[in-house]
């Protein structure tokens, strides 16, 4: 698989000044093709070719995220993000506002360009090899449905509980799936990314689980369980719009080892109790906000 | 039951919202343009974004910091206001 990378080249800060070195180191590492952002904004038909043959890895410097928005504004989906501010905080670097980068600037690029391309080598890897065998989650056989104005929001009936910030989450034996409900991709609209949370990683009930976005918004999955990621929804990397098309089954996101089944459910509502919440919900945040 | 609960607790019991560093703010006004729940209010003045209306802020949604380019915004501890709204269910026979 080939890769290209559009990173933040912002000069106001130093967020963005690291975001142009990693974005360097990348593309040296992985043989990816730069993706020059004022060039792209300016002349978007230069890399039309690169864009429609290469897989896009976006390094945003700051929560301004103008390299992701950039790409939506060019109908790109990302295969891959990163957010250097974030990797900053986790990092507990302390960055100078001065932009010319020193040794432990230099040192952090590297680290963040080394995990970069481990994710790419193994996203690569993944793409090539045969489907495990899964378990079989059939699509829901009912839904409540609650109008709303000129919306209808559809929510399984039975075998899906929720939690209050509209995440789902299904159980067989001790695994359990975890996706997005139809009123929330439809308050969110167009999702063109899901961050996805590390395999292996743990997570605690109402943690992060990753996030989605849209044009919209930065969504914090908030999960309904707690557990160990053993598995990610790999479709979505190629087809995030799933999210939106099938919300409760080939949209789903993350699987989990459960920890905390089953008196989590305790924290839990249920098909019909969920869609009681959804007229007020919609109602607050106008049913073009989020939840 | 009052009128807004989450996890079957009241709202105003759960004290969930952002915080804005006025020190980093710039007043770009993205998090109160993003948000649809009117948790921030524009002031005149040397400060012109307050958070006016915190308990309408969504439970441990953390969007609007996500988008602060000058990372001006933050939250509670997520786990320890998770144990504590258990600890309030606890405490008034967790109604749901």
């Amino acid at each position: 698989m080939k890769w290209s990378v559009l990173a933040c080249n912002g000069m106001d800060k130093a967020e963005g000044a690291l975001a142009r070195e990693i974005g360097m180191q990348v593309a040296e590492a992985a043989e990816a093709e730069i993706v020059c952002p004022v060039l792209l904004n300016r002349a978007a038909k230069r890399y039309q070719d690169v864009l429609a043959s290469t897989a896009l890895v976006v390094i945003d410097g700051c929560g301004t995220r103008c390299a992701s928005k950039l790409a939506t504004q060019m109908t790109v989906k990302p295969a891959h993000k990163v957010l250097v501010s974030d990797q900053v905080k986790t990092s507990g670097i302390s960055l100078e506002t001065w932009l010319r980068l020193g040794p432990a600037e230099l040192a952090f690029a590297e680290n963040v360009k080394d995990q970069v391309v481990s994710t790419l080598t193994a996203e690569t890897e993944a793409r090539a090899a045969p489907a495990a065998a899964e378990i079989a989650w059939e699509p829901p056989a009912d839904y409540l449905m609650v109008p709303y104005d000129q919306f209808e929001f559809r929510v399984p009936r039975v075998g899906y509980l929720f939690n209050e910030n509209d995440l789902w989450v299904r159980v067989r034996g001790s695994r359990g799936r975890v996706g997005i409900s139809d009123y929330l991709q439809q308050s969110l609209t167009d999702i063109y990314y899901f961050d996805a949370p590390e395999l292996g990683s743990g997570v605690e009930q109402f943690g992060e689980l990753g996030a989605v976005e849209s044009s919209k918004a930065v969504f914090e999955i908030v999960a309904p369980v707690s557990g160990t990621v053993v598995s990610t929804n790999e479709a979505l990397i190629e087809k995030p719009e799933l999210i939106n098309e099938d919300p409760y089954g080939e949209g789903w996101l993350v699987e989990v080892e459960l920890s905390g089944w089953p008196d989590e459910a305790e924290f839990l509502l249920d098909g019909q109790a969920y869609s009681e919440t959804l007229t007020g919900k919609a109602a607050e945040g106008g049913a073009a906000g989020k939840g | 039951m009052p009128d807004k609960t989450f996890m079957g607790v009241a709202r105003e019991m759960i004290p969930w919202a952002p915080t804005i560093d006025y020190q980093k703010c710039d007043f770009c006004m993205e998090c109160d343009e993003f948000c649809p729940h009117r948790v921030f209010e524009h002031r005149n003045g040397d400060v012109k974004l307050v958070v006016a209306n915190p308990t309408n802020c969504v439970v441990f949604c953390r969007a609007c910091a996500k988008t602060c380019g000058p990372d001006a915004i933050t939250f509670p501890d997520k786990a320890e206001t998770v144990k504590f709204i258990k600890s309030l269910r606890c405490g008034q026979g967790q109604q749901t």
